[in-house]
């Protein structure tokens, strides 16, 4: 799915990645616990998350996620945002809380990441 | 639907509480953070949650939350499975991640709050 | 590098580019008193068709080739600049983008524009097409040399190296408790690993065992460093500290099993993961601490 589908259902605002809006996301993880995104994620997911500190750029990074989303309204401090410029990591900010964006998501046939083949 | 009848349907396994699983389900909350688990979750929703902590107990208490369901295949810790045994807490789950759990029960209708 | 590639980033370039970036600085000039017969040897000795007039750094207007002509055509003899320059002159500032430039030179049909300091409202310099292209050349060219640079790096230095075995050896200092810089040695570990063009799953694999380790001595010591070695077919990963220690290890690589403060677990970290995460991730871990004296993890992938 298209980011700016994603970013359409979940009634999210783009913060960075104005020229991403093409990108095409495979999957999705939801997670607010770091080390539950590098065990369970595969490359190429999209991130919802609660957390904004900048070490979700770093986690994003490492297990090469393509997209975080903010859940829960909360918008991130400028620290993530410029991480997330240095990365080229596009974020997305939805007032949704993460159950609801999760099943949003879940019924517009996004797969999760037990249903893909890491490639 | 009942929580006995949610953990049939999305086949959920029962770690804990099997005798009070009769509560009807008013929708679902996620999030890892205990304090927005109080501030936000309704009465009798269900928590999908990735914390195995004994404080997750005690966070569904204070809300009166149906059941706690854990994702990725986690178990309890062993404070938090006697405290949940104690206080009649039922906890699910699930070797499935959070997203696909949340799916699921959205599909059968047990909704978030928007 | 295809066409395609190039054409996009020349795009993405006049976006960017400013065009005080590429102008030409040192501009002639004359005043507006200058006669219009001193004009015709300045215009000649510098092969130019045309010349800001400026008066105490401020453009008064311009004066090209072709007022000149119909000056000689139809002027009197004891003409001054000023009595035949253009004075609205279509401008631009140094800090917009070239694109504004382009279109402008298009739109108009000049040939140059005249560049204003938007603070002083000062001429600084002129723009022409021929700028533009020498600018946008350069930048690419660049560009293309680091790229060249990077390739030539990921490529071959394995096989340009000669000896029976080699390794190269990465450090990164890990600073602790330290949350903000945290991550940034396995962050810079994944740019290298990704440029020497190891496997992605290994590279991955590689990044996350870096990232939790450092993580581990961020949250739980005074700090340490993560090594990475890199042979044909193996990555080797170091952590080490001389923090707390871990009193009991096999515990410690219980899933959940965590000693993290409850600000750690607000952050999304210390739940009991990092270990586990790291043993899943390598081929071969060990684990050697002693209370009171510090913690060396050593993992191991085969690629």
């Amino acid at each position: 799915m298209k980011l700016g589908q994603v970013k359409e259902i979940l009634e999210a605002e783009l913060l960075v990645g104005q020229e991403n809006l093409d990108l095409e996301v495979e999957m999705v993880c939801g997670a607010d616990l770091m080390s539950d995104v590098l065990a369970f994620t595969k490359p190429d997911s999209l991130l919802l998350t609660g957390l904004t500190h900048p070490q979700v750029i770093n986690t994003a990074e490492i297990a090469e996620i393509k997209a975080v989303c903010f859940v829960r309204g909360k918008r991130p401090p400028a620290e993530t945002i410029e991480r997330a410029k240095e990365e080229g990591i596009p974020l997305l900010c939805t007032p949704l809380l993460m159950y609801e964006s999760c099943g949003r998501l879940y019924s517009h046939d996004l797969p999760g990441c037990s249903q893909v083949e890491e490639k | 639907m009942t929580v006995k009848e949610m953990a049939e349907r999305a086949e959920l396994e029962v770690l804990v509480g099997a005798d009070g699983l009769d509560v009807e389900v008013t929708g679902g909350y996620a999030a890892d953070l205990i304090s927005t688990v109080m501030a936000n979750a309704k009465q009798d929703n269900v928590w999908v949650t990735w914390h195995l902590h004994p404080n997750i107990v005690a966070a569904a208490l204070i809300v009166k939350l149906s059941a706690i369901i854990l994702v990725s295949g986690r178990q309890p810790e062993q404070e938090t499975v006697q405290r949940a045994q104690q206080e009649g807490m039922p906890i699910l789950g699930s070797s499935l991640p959070a997203f696909e759990i949340i799916g699921r029960l959205h599909g059968m209708g047990i909704l978030g709050t928007v | 590098m295809s066409g395609k590639v190039q054409f996009t980033r020349t795009q993405e370039l006049i976006y960017e580019m400013k065009v005080g970036e590429v102008m030409t600085h040192s501009v002639v000039t004359v005043k507006p008193q200058t006669s219009m017969n001193e004009l015709r040897e300045v215009l000649r000795s510098n092969r130019i068709s045309g010349t800001p007039v400026v008066s105490n750094d401020r453009l008064m207007g311009i004066i090209s080739i072709e007022d000149f002509i119909k000056w000689l055509a139809n002027g009197p003899p004891k003409t001054t600049v000023a009595e035949r320059m253009t004075e609205a002159v279509v401008t631009v500032y140094d800090d917009e983008p070239l694109v504004q430039v382009v279109s402008m030179l298009d739109r108009h049909g000049f040939g140059r524009l005249p560049v204003i300091q938007r603070k002083h409202k000062k001429l600084v310099g002129v723009i022409t097409r021929g700028d533009i292209m020498e600018g946008l050349l350069h930048k690419l060219e660049i560009g293309y040399q680091q790229e060249e640079i990077h390739r030539y790096r990921a490529s071959h230095i394995f096989e340009d190296l000669i000896a029976d075995r080699t390794a190269l050896v990465f450090q990164y200092r890990v600073v602790g408790k330290d949350f903000q810089k945290a991550g940034s040695g396995a962050t810079r570990l994944k740019k290298t690993l990704t440029r020497l063009e190891i496997h992605p799953r290994a590279r991955r694999r590689a990044a996350i065992i870096a990232y939790e380790a450092e993580m581990n001595i961020v949250i739980y010591t005074n700090g340490g460093n993560i090594m990475a070695k890199v042979e044909p077919g193996l990555i080797t990963i170091k952590a080490q500290d001389n923090g707390p220690g871990i009193a009991d290890v096999e515990l410690a690589f219980t899933p959940g099993y965590s000693t993290a403060a409850d600000w750690v677990r607000e952050l999304g970290f210390g739940a009991g993961m990092g270990l586990c995460n790291i043993k899943e991730c390598a081929d071969e871990t060990t684990l050697d601490s002693v209370v009171g004296k510090g913690t060396r993890l050593e993992a191991t992938i085969i690629i």
